[in-house]
Order: structure tokens, then sequence, then C-alpha cells
């Protein structure tokens, strides 16, 4: 051990904010690869080999961005903030050891 | 000159802050002030000193440069960060903001070594963010010096200066073959960086971040807008960026015009040239400067940049700098590019053209890897982990994700709608395409006719340089004051050793990494994937396990930081061997970082499994009694 060792939290409300924080980690996961496998399907589908067609525009641009990366986007966008704003649960952080040592 | 003006305002503004904030941290305790500003950092502060770091020189000069060179691929390749607030902030930052908390620790190396009461957990981690970092620092020295080089162009007593430091230099080993311009700006550009961020430590950093996050998203509306309007919208843009076929190199001679008693003749790089009828006629734009000493009918070969759509071709003859008695003629063949030469509609698809592979830019695997790379290697980055550890609580965490998801959909996709309407506006600057960024906008504010406004659109490229050089400066020196002198060399030492220390180290560290691009790597890009893979590849892995999983052990976290650290550097070795450039090697289409993540599990968790369990007591100070 290379520093004294500050006083933990209580450990009660230390477990349940730990089980919130790993409930929050997979639901992010789950986020995650939803938007990877739109964007990656989506885009292998309709932007890569089509060499020989000429290139659809959607709202200026090209329509697999639109389809394939704006639109995903917008949605995120609406993820992060409902995932912020109500499923993620303030903690209680607790003090700073160092200042309580 | 104007432009100048404005710029000169910005960047007194930042030293204004730097002041303020030193005086606002005196009376705290200095390590935990100058480091971590006291673990007290707001919805403002923290939301915009994360935008800003993460949204760094790569970012503001490096993307714009991909876009440029390759097209919309590149809304691909930037495609993870739609999700990544969610997935780099959530991932981590409440638990290790509380973990921090509870182990009383100022940096990340810190909170591993009081996690697992282990010094060698703490060393390794020390060496790694040092030595990944340095890359980092070293890109963004060499960003900030090619955005104030831009904006000097042309500025009399800054030409003046630079052909006396040429002369000056000239002759000398390594300093004589750098350009005057990018040296004379690396000097005043690491000089004033260095000496605010020594000076007000990591509140001036959190401080100034919220000016330079605001100009920069101010900037790129700016520019978004300017662009749109000069090439008559989006789609007008993309019709003309459909026609575009990517550009070749040819080497050329120059041949005199003017007589062979002329003088010397200078010809500087990125100048337009005629090219003789029977090479093809039109212009070619020259990648190096060029000399025709007096008497000499010919210069010595050069390379050249020759553009091959027709419609851009016509309008190339305008830019011929009529002053110069000179003509280029062809002296070889022409490199055409390995994916997309001669092919319309390359820059509106993937996987977009490529000078080097014949796959192309973006192939669909390295696309997906890439989508994972920038959310998860920027989880596993030390500078942003030692922001989730300094925001006040977690209401601040939540609000600024909102705040940041808001701000990167802004910035990033904007970003690629401008530098695809730069190509249309802005013909060859494939020789140069990391200056892209301020070359645009001094061409956007000229055309608008507000040419000042050019300093303000400059400062946001050199506001996110300045707030990710800073950040990392203030990281390196952490590690070598907070973890290499206070916990091995000297655990004793004095508040006042610590502080002269602490100076000492930023301005020591932030000069290495002004000398280590004296010669700067070609691609600014190129040195921040390496380094975010680097990083990412260390310590995402590791510190999720040691966040997330009471089990792990210290031995765990040293095979899980060495594997990770090493499938990088080894795949890049590979990829040097392989292609002789600085790139990293695609094992199965993939990159290096997603080898790195599971050869980093495997290892932690593998090593974990084989050894003791950690004793109850550090599983309950962390994890709490039912976890």
């Amino acid at each position: 051990m290379t520093q004294p060792e500050p006083d933990p939290q209580p450990t009660e409300d230390l477990a349940a904010s730990f089980r919130q924080s790993r409930k929050e980690f997979l639901f992010m996961l789950g986020a995650w690869a939803f938007f990877a496998v739109w964007t990656g399907g989506y885009n292998a589908l309709y932007a890569v080999g089509r060499e020989d067609e000429p290139v659809a525009l959607v709202c200026g641009m090209p329509s697999w961005a639109f389809y394939g990366i704006a639109l995903p986007w917008a949605l995120a966008l609406a993820t992060t903030i409902w995932f912020a704003m109500f499923f993620m649960k303030d903690t209680d952080l607790g003090e700073d050891g160092e200042e309580r040592a | 000159m104007t432009a100048l003006v404005t710029f000169g305002i910005y960047v007194f503004g930042v030293f204004v802050l730097a002041w303020l904030a030193n005086r606002a941290g005196r009376g705290k305790a200095f390590a935990s002030e100058y480091f971590l500003g006291s673990k007290n950092i707001g919805l403002w502060a923290f939301a915009f000193t994360y935008a800003a770091t993460v949204a760094s020189g790569g970012s503001f000069m490096g993307f714009p440069s991909y876009i440029y060179s390759h097209g919309w691929v590149c809304a691909w390749f930037i495609a993870g960060y739609m999700i990544s607030p969610m997935i780099a902030l959530g991932l981590m930052a409440k638990r290790l903001n509380q973990v921090g908390r509870i182990a009383g620790a100022i940096t990340v190396p810190e909170l591993l070594r009081r996690r697992f009461e282990s010094r060698p957990v703490g060393d390794l981690a020390t060496f790694l963010v040092v030595f990944f970092m340095f890359f980092f620092l070293m890109a963004q020295f060499k960003a900030g010096a090619e955005i104030m080089a831009t904006l000097l162009k042309g500025v009399g007593p800054y030409e003046a200066a630079v052909v006396a430091l040429e002369s000056l230099v000239s002759g000398l080993p390594w300093l004589g073959t750098a350009n005057g311009d990018y040296l004379l700006c690396l000097f005043v550009f690491s000089v004033s960086v260095i000496l605010y961020t020594t000076f007000g430590g990591f509140r001036a950093v959190v401080w100034t971040d919220v000016m330079q996050g605001l100009v920069m998203g101010l900037g790129v509306l700016l520019m978004l807008v300017f662009a749109l309007v000069q090439t008559g919208g989006l789609r007008a843009a993309n019709e003309r960026l459909a026609e575009m076929t990517p550009p070749r190199s040819v080497v050329v001679k120059l041949e005199r015009t003017d007589g062979s008693d002329g003088g010397e003749v200078r010809v500087p790089r990125g100048a337009w040239v005629l090219l003789a009828e029977e090479d093809g006629g039109s212009a070619v734009r020259l990648k190096t400067s060029a000399k025709l000493p007096a008497g000499a009918e010919t210069s010595e070969e050069i390379e050249a940049l020759e553009i091959t759509t027709p419609r851009e071709r016509e309008g190339l003859a305008a830019r011929v700098d009529a002053d110069l008695p000179v003509l280029a003629r062809a002296a070889g063949e022409r490199a055409v590019y390995a994916y997309g030469d001669g092919q319309e509609g390359a820059y509106l698809r993937a996987p977009g053209p490529s000078r080097s592979s014949p796959g192309g830019f973006l192939g669909v695997m390295l696309a997906i890897s890439f989508f994972a790379f920038w959310n998860f290697s920027g989880a596993g980055q030390p500078s942003y982990m030692v922001r989730q550890m300094a925001f006040r609580d977690t209401r601040i965490l939540r609000r600024s994700m909102v705040m940041i998801a808001l701000y990167f959909a802004l910035i990033y996709f904007s970003l690629v709608l401008i530098f695809t309407c730069a190509r249309v506006l802005l013909p060859g600057m494939e020789i140069e395409s990391d200056r892209v960024m301020p070359e645009t906008a001094a061409l956007l504010t000229a055309n608008a006719g507000v040419p000042w406004l050019s300093g303000l659109l400059v400062a946001a490229p050199f506001a996110a340089v300045m707030s990710s050089v800073d950040s990392f400066l203030l990281l390196v020196s952490s590690g070598v004051v907070r973890d290499i002198y206070q916990q091995s060399i000297n655990p004793n030492a004095t508040e006042k050793q610590v502080k002269r220390l602490s100076y000492l180290v930023t301005l020591v560290v932030g000069l290495l990494g002004t000398i280590a691009v004296i010669r700067p790597p070609q691609f600014l890009q190129d040195l921040i994937i390496f380094a975010s893979a680097g990083l990412g590849a260390c310590f995402l892995v590791p510190m999720l396990f040691a966040l997330y999983w009471a089990r792990t052990t210290a031995a765990g976290m040293i095979a899980g930081m060495l594997a990770g650290g090493v499938t990088v550097l080894a795949l890049y070795l590979a990829g040097r061997i392989v292609t002789g450039n600085f790139e990293e090697y695609l094992l199965c289409g993939l990159h290096p970082f997603i080898w790195s993540v599971l050869f980093s599990t495997i290892a932690l968790v593998a090593t974990t499994l084989l050894g003791k369990p950690p004793a109850e007591s550090i599983r309950r100070r962390y994890f709490g009694k039912s976890a």
C-alpha cells in the first residue's frame, strides 16, 4: 500500500449506486450496438460498390449519407437526451478521500 | 491584417482568463487545484472543457483535411460521434468520479495505484500516459503552427521575419530543413500555450476551454453559412462534386520565360504555374518551393499537383501569378490515385478516393472499426477521464451529456458539409491538405467581404488546438510530478517544491514537444489516431474492469494495459514494415484498436482469474457490501 486509506462511503449506498451504474452501462452498450448495426449495415449495402450508378441526393446530400448517417445521428441525439434526462439517476458521489484523510 | 487584429484580441482573452484562473486558485491546496481544479467544476465548464478537449486539432485540422481529400465517405468515418457523448461520458464518468473520490486521487495513474494498492500499476499507467500523450502533443503543436502560418501569410513584418529566420537556420542540420514560416509560427504558438498552461493550471485550461468551445461553435456555424451561400447551396455543391475526379501528381521542371540572362527567381510552395501546351496545358500547383539561380534556364525537378476535372481546369489560369516568369514542363510519368482515378462521383461514395490504398480510403470493416474506435477509445482517453473526475455532482454530468451531444451534432456534421463545399471552392489543396481549414476560412470571409472575420474563424481551429494542447500538457506534467516525483521520489515534498516542479515540468514537456515537431510528420490525423488508439488500448478495458468488476487484481490490470499497448504498437510496426509509411496494419480489415480491446480483455480476465482475489477491504471500499 502506498497511501493512507481514506474512509470509504457507507457500503449500502455504494452498492446501490454501483448497481445503477452497471444498469446504465448495459443500456449504453445496447444503444451503441443498435446504431453501429444501422450505420454499418445500411452503408455497407448502399454506399459501397455502386460505381456504375449515379449518386442520388436527398436534402442535398448523398442518399446513403442521409439515411445511413444523418437520420441515425438525429435519433442518437434524441436517445442521448432521453438517457441523460430520464434514465440516468443521480448518485451521491461522496466526499473526496484525500480531503477527509 | 484586420484578421490578425481579431485573432490577437482572441489570444489576449485567453491570457486574461489564465491570469484570472491563477488568482482564483490562490489559497487552495496546490496539487488538487493545479491538476484538477479542486474537483469543483460546474455545468458549462465541464461540458465545454470536455467538448473542447475532444474536438482537438484533429477535428478542426486533420478531419477537414480528410473530408477534402476523400469526400463524403468521411461522414461515415466520423459517424461514431453520433453516440459518443453518451458512451464516452456515460460508460464510466459516474463510477470514475466516485472511485476517484473514495481513493482521493487527482490523476488517472494515482487512481489506479490506490484502487489496487499497487505501485507497479500506477507506475506502468504513468509511463503509458506520458509515452502516448507525447504523440498527441506533437500533433497539436504542428496544427497550431500550421494555422498561424496561414493566418500570417502576406503580413509584411512576418514575411520579413520568415526570410531572416530562414537565412539564420540555413545550413544548420535538422533546423535548416524546416520551412521558415512553419518554424517561426511553431515557436510563437508553443511559447504562448506553454506560458498560459504553466501559469494557470487546470482551472485556466477549463476556463479557456469554455471560451474556446464557444468560439469553435460560432466559427463552424459562420463557416457553414458562408460555404453554403458561396457554393449555391448543398445540392449545387454536391452536383459539382459529383463531376470531380482525383488529381494526379506530376514531376516538373520550371523553365524561364524571361530569357537566360534573368536574375534569380524564387517560386513559393503552393504557387500555380502554367503547364506547357504539349504537356496538357492548364496549370499545376507546386508541392515545394523552387529556385532558379541567376543564369540557369531550368530548375531542379519538383513535384506538382495536376487537377483533372475539366470544369476546374478551365478556371485555373486565373490563379497563376503573372509576375512569375516561369513555365512548367513535365519531367516524368504522372502518378495516379490507387483508387478513384478518373472516376466521377468518387467523392460522393464509399470507399472514397485514395492515393495509396487500392481498396479506397475507408472499407466497410474499417468504417465499422471507427464506429467503435471513436466511442470506446474516446472513453479510454486519460485526458477525458481526468475531466470526469472533476465534475461536482451527477446532475452536472447528465446535463453536460445533453449539451455535448448537441454540440457534437452541430460541429461534426457541419464540418462534413463545409469541407465538401471547400473542395468545390478551393482546388489544389491536396498539396498541404492539413491547412485546408484556415485557407477555407480566409477564402470564405474574403468572398463575403468581411476579411476581418477570418481571424475569428481561424481562431476556431486554433482554439481547438490550444484547448487540447493545454490539457495534454497538464496531463503529462501531472504524470511526472504527482505520479513519479510525489509517489516515488519525494513523498514528503512541500507544497512549494511541488509547485515549482509542476511549473518546470510543464515548461520542459512543452519545449520537448516543440522540438519534436520541428520537422513534423506529414499527416496530422495519423498521429492523432495512433495516440488515441494507444491510450484507448492501454486504459479502456483495464479502467472498465477496475470500475465494474470487484474481482479484478493488480496483476490483471498490468496484463490488460500491456496487452492493449503492445497490440497497437505491434500492428503499427507491422504497418510500417509492410507499407514503409507510418500507418497501421489492418489485420482482417480491422483497426488495431479493435484487436487491442480483445487481447487486453483476454489478458486481464485470464490473469485475474489465475491469481488470488483482492482483499475484502478493497472490495468493500470501492464496491460496497453486496457488489
